[in-house]
């Protein structure tokens, strides 16, 4: 038998060792010490590897029935089997854990239709310009797929035989290669819609709304810090690093655009417009050339859309009160952070500058014309806008006029746009063509599950449920759907479920005896009279909780552990919502934590064999300092978490 | 004896893979659900009460498939380092001690439950007119009674474990990382990632 199994085995006797040293005295016992007796027995049993929920469900029910029987003897047997069926029909009947199968099932499906390589070409393409821009693609590849999916096993495998050998290849340090794909595989846990958020809201009794809505831009956040440690690395030391050789990036034109690139402009609005009406490209046939300028014309049209709706939204006269104005204040802030949203995409779409290969001749003056004109007809529409209600405000039912920032969110939108059009190349329009059947499909997936939750248009089941129902028409419209693909997807998602919803039914009975033990209050009274503050306690629970994720699944610490901390949390006055969005950036660290850092042994499994675990962890490194770091901001400025679900909910 | 196992196996993969479509009528129902409200506006008031029940039928008889599969999660940092033997005792043990008590009190207890509910035809009081929810909780015991058999069959398999050194075979099901899948998916071969190595290799000599 190996050395480590001793090690843990001897770990377990001292254990159980130091459990009878420090019971009291047995005429001192009470029903209490009982309880935190079966605490520290779930440990141990939890280690020796029997599953878990019939490991709490057979635990439960013997100390429930000593519970019970220290109490009225006759009525014992009858008030344990009482109390068990009662606890499995109060998971049967949750109706925040019938998301999770939902969600489960959406992942699977979406991770079967297969829209990773698709998403990682277009998105490392996009970025070529960036420094580091394979690890780059890779992480944000990782955050929408991994928060589509939500199976982090997958997501990383995946990573690891597409990206990883990309990255291998361009001459990228292994370390770093290594610590992108399982850093990044592991967002999904962490970035709403999370499973992991949904059970704490179960455990906690916090709403999965408002877990999503405070979820979101720590995810975001994390993700961010990702990029930009990568491209701050990859600056300072471009040797880790190289930039992809021309022949990685360059991207292949299709016949017609070749045509009108040489005969015409290299922009695509000024190309595109001059072969239609100049006979110059006679050979182009009409129907390309139109259905590519309605191409190229999709983001001047989403955005039009998406200010206009949102113009008609807020402008909408108000029918009571104060409700409706805080309604619009949301509304407004919604409408910033969109606008901005759309701005940063298009900002992003804008940096794909493809070099190497491609020369791109100056734009003539003559062609930027066209451009101008593109972006003409939307800028006047502003002050006609802004026209329009003033008049009409005075009336009590009329249009109010939109906030300032409404305006200057338009205008910031119409910019970009203008800049956009006027970067706009045939490469990029492949470019974007590849990412509009690959990113954005995702990201509207996401967004819509998402934003209707947020925005309390839909509970999580029916977003999910929704959500479910997108991925099959993605995966339908992809292309990949048939029956074994279906069949293995339904099948993983019974057995998922079936798992974290046992876990349920047997943590239910075990918490059922906890609490009729009354060990929880011995722990109550211990913690308190420490006299430990807030933040110290914070920390505390902080750290067992990170501890605990060495051994344990995350699953385990937040359905049979995390119930410990909550009593207290109210003791404290720590905010439950807050203390799960810490939770859930801590489980995070988990997976990248050595020894037993998941991610890391999945990268192994496809990895070349001369990559070591030891590289794979020291790559990990780096993030897992990042992912501290955005638990501290995330401690420090509360409100990075907070702000949203107190905009949109009044937390 | 394998024969038998296997075929215990089988059963519980079966009810599981039935109960397992459930989840693709819930999006169904609660997609229809939803446009029926918004669209139409002409909600359902059984519709919760469906929901509910399909859900919880999904996992609760999902429950002995899982375990047939091995699949309910183990704390297993120390448990994948152990020899076969130990594990198959470990378990041994653990199945009279935790296993049988629990899911037996389980199965009892529900049996008891849905009886109750039987005798009142007990309808589901979310709306005034819920649907019977009899059927609903007859679930626990059945649920419970395919577990028990299914851990019996565990059982028989540690016991062979112990006498044989390794595990016996189980029937193969689909997995949620499946390499080799995942690798054809992608198109990629083992030879590929092998040859990956030399970027490795030529990358740690630069790096000296």
């Amino acid at each position: 038998m190996r050395k480590e199994a001793w090690f843990g085995l001897s770990i377990m006797a001292a254990v159980v060792i130091a459990l009878f040293v420090l019971m009291p005295p047995a005429a001192q016992i009470t029903t209490g010490h009982l309880g935190l007796l079966m605490l520290a027995l779930i440990v141990v049993a939890i280690m020796l590897g029997f599953p878990t929920a019939f490991t709490l469900m057979g635990l439960g029910t013997m100390f429930a029935w000593f519970a019970y029987y220290s109490v009225n003897p006759s009525l014992a047997v009858q008030q344990t089997l009482d109390l068990a069926v009662a606890r499995a029909y109060w998971v049967m009947n949750n109706d925040v854990l019938i998301s999770v199968p939902l969600f489960v099932f959406m992942g699977y499906l979406v991770e079967r239709a297969n829209l990773i390589q698709a998403l990682f070409k277009g998105l490392h393409l996009a970025t070529t310009r960036i420094p580091g821009s394979l690890a780059v693609a890779t992480v944000i590849t990782c955050a929408i797929f991994a928060t589509a999916s939500g199976i982090i096993g997958a997501v990383v495998t995946l990573m690891g035989l597409l990206a990883f050998p990309a990255m291998l290849k361009a001459g990228y340090n292994v370390r770093l290669a290594a610590g992108a794909v399982t850093a990044g595989g592991t967002l999904g846990i962490l970035i709403p819609p999370s499973v992991l958020l949904i059970l704490y809201g179960a455990t906690a009794g916090v709403s999965v709304m408002q877990l999503y809505a405070g979820a979101f831009f720590p995810g975001l956040m994390l993700a961010g810090l990702y990029v930009v440690y990568i491209i701050g690395y990859s600056m300072i030391k471009p040797s880790i690093a190289p930039p992809l050789s021309a022949e990685d990036a360059y991207v292949p034109l299709p016949k017609f655009a070749e045509v009108i690139t040489e005969t015409g402009s290299n922009n695509v609005m000024a190309g595109l417009i001059g072969a239609i009406k100049g006979k110059r490209n006679a050979d182009v046939p009409m129907r390309t050339v139109v259905g590519h300028l309605g191409i190229a014309l999709l983001p001047a049209l989403a955005a039009a859309l998406l200010m206009g709706s949102i113009y008609l939204s807020i402008t909408a006269p108000t029918i009571v009160d104060t409700t409706g104005l805080q309604e619009m204040g949301m509304a407004t802030d919604e409408t910033d952070a969109d606008a901005q949203n759309q701005a940063s995409l298009e900002q992003g779409l804008q940096e794909p500058e493809a070099e190497g290969g491609l020369q791109e001749p100056p734009a003539e003056l003559g062609h930027e014309a066209p451009v101008a004109a593109e972006a003409a007809p939307e800028s006047p529409k502003a002050p006609a806008e802004a026209a329009a209600p003033t008049p009409e405000a005075p009336a009590p039912a009329g249009r109010l006029p939109a906030p300032m920032g409404y305006w200057i969110a338009l205008g910031i939108c119409i910019a970009g746009l203008a800049v956009f059009y006027a970067i706009f190349t045939f490469v990029r329009l492949e470019i974007f063509k590849m990412l509009l059947t690959s990113f954005f499909p995702l990201a509207l997936l996401i967004l819509g599950v998402l934003g209707s939750i947020i925005m309390g248009l839909a509970t999580p089941t029916e977003a999910a449920a929704m959500g479910s129902f997108g991925g099959l028409f993605l995966a339908i419209a992809y292309g990949r759907f048939n029956m074994t693909m279906l069949k293995e997807a339904v099948f993983l998602t019974a057995k998922t479920s079936a798992m974290v919803c046992w876990l349920f039914v047997g943590s239910g009975i075990f918490a059922g005896a906890f609490a009729l033990l009354g060990g929880q209050e011995i722990i109550n009274n211990w913690v308190q009279s420490l006299n430990m503050s807030p933040v110290q306690f914070m920390l505390l629970a902080q750290v067992i909780i990170f501890l605990l994720g060495w051994p344990l699944e995350w699953t385990e610490i937040i359905i049979i552990f995390l119930p410990i901390f909550l009593p207290l949390l109210t003791h404290f006055n720590i905010d439950p919502l807050f203390f799960g969005l810490l939770v859930a950036l801590n489980l995070q660290t988990a997976f990248l934590s050595p020894p037993v850092a998941m991610a890391a042994f999945y990268l192994k499994g496809v990895a070349p064999p001369h990559v070591t675990l030891n590289q794979i962890f020291l790559g990990m490194m780096p993030f897992m300092a990042i992912q501290v770091i955005a638990i501290f901001m995330l401690y420090m400025f509360p409100a990075i978490g907070l702000w949203l679900p107190s905009v949109v909910y009044g937390h | 004896m394998q024969k038998l196992l296997l075929t215990i196996d089988k059963i519980s993969t079966f009810v599981g893979h039935i109960f397992s479509w459930l989840i693709v009528s819930l999006t169904l129902l609660i997609t229809w659900e939803v446009f029926s409200r918004y669209a139409l506006d002409k909600p359902h008031d059984w519709a919760f009460d469906g929901m509910i029940m399909m859900y919880g039928t999904l996992f609760m008889m999902a429950g002995a498939y899982t375990l047939a599969k091995n699949g309910h999660v183990r704390g297993d940092v120390l448990y994948g380092f152990f020899p076969p033997r130990l594990q198959a005792g470990l378990d041994l043990t653990l199945y009279f001690v935790f296993f049988l008590p629990g899911v037996t009190a389980l199965c009892w207890a529900g049996y008891n439950y849905a009886g109750e509910s039987w005798a009142i035809w007990e309808h589901s009081g979310i709306t005034s007119s819920g649907p019977p929810v009899y059927p609903y909780k007859t679930v626990i015991p059945v649920a419970g009674a395919f577990l028990l058999v299914q851990g019996i069959v565990e059982i028989i398999r540690c016991i062979r474990c112990l006498k044989d050194g390794k595990w016996p075979s189980r029937e193969e099901d689909v997995e949620e990382v499946d390499v080799e899948k995942l690798k054809e998916q992608m198109h990629v071969k083992d030879e590929d990632i092998a040859k990956l190595d030399e970027f490795v290799t030529a990358k740690k000599g630069s790096d000296k």
